[in-house]
């Protein structure tokens, strides 16, 4: 299989070309061209429970795409995201990483997924309830909105909501007001979570909230 | 600065002209001739002018034509994203109304229409249909690539930026059973058949819309 990541830093996308036999998992409505060939099958995967956890508190689809290639040549599928900006290419090695509701593109059928609790400090931070957890060994493209900055943790580092994409295990979150109470509003900055442990965290350098909130005041 | 923040430079010699769409152009020399029209020459009149203006392309024209020194003109577009020259020459291109930015005046634009397809796909299509000698400029929000089509191939109905007229197209389902391509998310797609090249882009504005829509304050 050929991955390329291209259109880096801003349009960050995918192109692949599959070999006869092999197959490729992606998020729902990832797609953005494809051979004709190519077979779609989508599965819940993670297992019946996982996936209705995964559409309902992450507010990611119940279904992930497996495209296969069934013919005997190459076959190329273009994978792209909602917002623009980077696509991570992350080699995973017996791995896990943590991934937040997204932030998940595409990956080799050998990574699997399911859903933990994320812990009550992770929900009033507004990182959610559950979190999605990806592991195993393989390809997988995670991406957010704007540049995504690759950090090694080791103690602690505050990162403001809705900016963090993933993180590995070994570390927690924490959520926090940013200052004092008062110091929190007028400082614009509200909520941030504290991040600790170990590992490595990837961060966006925009939000859609943010973008949104500038839009809005001009109604 | 492809493909976040293309803009075009266009040197011209000494009386050549350049037409762009209204509004593109963000600077040029100072002895630069312009004539704003609704038409173009070559491109249909008015009748061509308010089908334009359906197709979602502005109502008019901007002509830059050089002095005696010759002169530059700097387009730029509407969204973030790539520009990208086409030469129409010995072809037929039908490209995505507003992805037109500019073209030399032996271009011809006309309307283009494509059958009911244009409504089915719940995207807003209206295709423009570029013939005649010389280079087109076209922008589009993402990185635009080329995709060599040799038999069938689908693209996501918010990615198709252009494709040459010697391909067919049809709106319909990714792989073999219609609940599987809305589970899957894709819904409706465009499936091109024949031997030709669709220019497609990274990005959809229109996904990149929605997503932002939860955040956004409704206006009543």
């Amino acid at each position: 299989m050929k991955l390329e990541i291209k259109g880096l830093p801003s349009f960050g996308y995918a192109d692949l070309i599959l070999e006869p036999g092999e197959h490729f998992i992606t998020e729902s409505g990832s797609m953005a061209t494809m051979d004709a060939a190519l077979d779609l099958n989508p599965t819940p995967r993670g297992g019946i429970l996982s996936s209705i956890i995964r559409k309902v508190f992450l507010g990611e689809s119940f279904f992930m795409n497996e495209y296969r290639n069934v013919v005997d040549r190459p076959l190329r599928l273009t994978l792209t995201q909602k917002t623009p900006g980077y696509m991570v290419l992350r080699e995973l090695r017996d791995e896990v990483i943590y991934l937040q509701p997204g932030a998940f593109i595409a990956c080799d059928p050998t990574i699997q997924f399911s859903t933990e609790w994320a812990g009550i400090s992770s929900f009033i931070g507004k990182e959610g309830l559950f979190r999605l957890v990806a592991y195993g060994t393989g390809r997988i493209i995670f991406g957010g909105y704007g540049e995504v900055l690759e950090k090694d943790v080791n103690g602690e580092l505050i990162v403001d909501t809705g900016h963090l994409i993933a993180y590995q295990r070994g570390i927690s979150l924490k959520a926090q007001l940013s200052g004092g109470i008062i110091s929190s509003f007028t400082s614009g900055e509200g909520l941030v979570t504290r991040v600790q442990g170990s590992g490595k965290v990837w961060i966006q350098t925009r939000s859609l909230q943010g973008l949104a909130s500038w839009i809005n005041r001009y109604f | 600065m492809r493909p976040g923040s293309s803009a075009a430079r266009i040197v011209l010699d000494q009386g050549e002209s350049v037409t762009a769409e209204g509004g593109a152009m963000i600077a040029m020399s100072d002895d630069m001739r312009v004539q704003t029209s609704t038409f173009k020459k070559n491109s249909g009149g008015l009748l061509g002018t308010f089908k334009r203006l359906l197709a979602g392309e502005s109502l008019f024209f901007n002509e830059f034509t050089a002095g005696s020194h010759g002169g530059d003109v700097y387009i730029g577009t509407t969204l973030p994203g790539d520009m990208e020259i086409l030469d129409v020459t010995g072809r037929k291109i039908i490209l995505q109304a507003g992805s037109f930015v500019a073209a030399t005046n032996d271009v011809s634009i006309n309307t283009s229409w494509q059958g009911a397809k244009n409504f089915i796909s719940g995207e807003s299509l209206f295709w423009l249909e570029l013939t005649g000698q010389g280079p087109v400029i076209i922008n589009a929000f993402g990185v635009i690539y080329p995709v060599e089509v040799d038999g069938e191939y689908i693209v996501d109905t918010g990615h198709i930026v252009a494709f040459e007229d010697t391909l067919r197209f049809e709106i319909s389902k990714v792989g073999a059973s219609w609940l599987g391509s809305f589970l899957g998310g894709e819904g409706f797609i465009c499936k091109f058949r024949g031997k030709g090249t669709v220019w497609c882009q990274s990005h959809s504005s229109s996904a990149w819309g929605m997503s932002m829509s939860p955040y956004l304050k409704t206006v009543k």
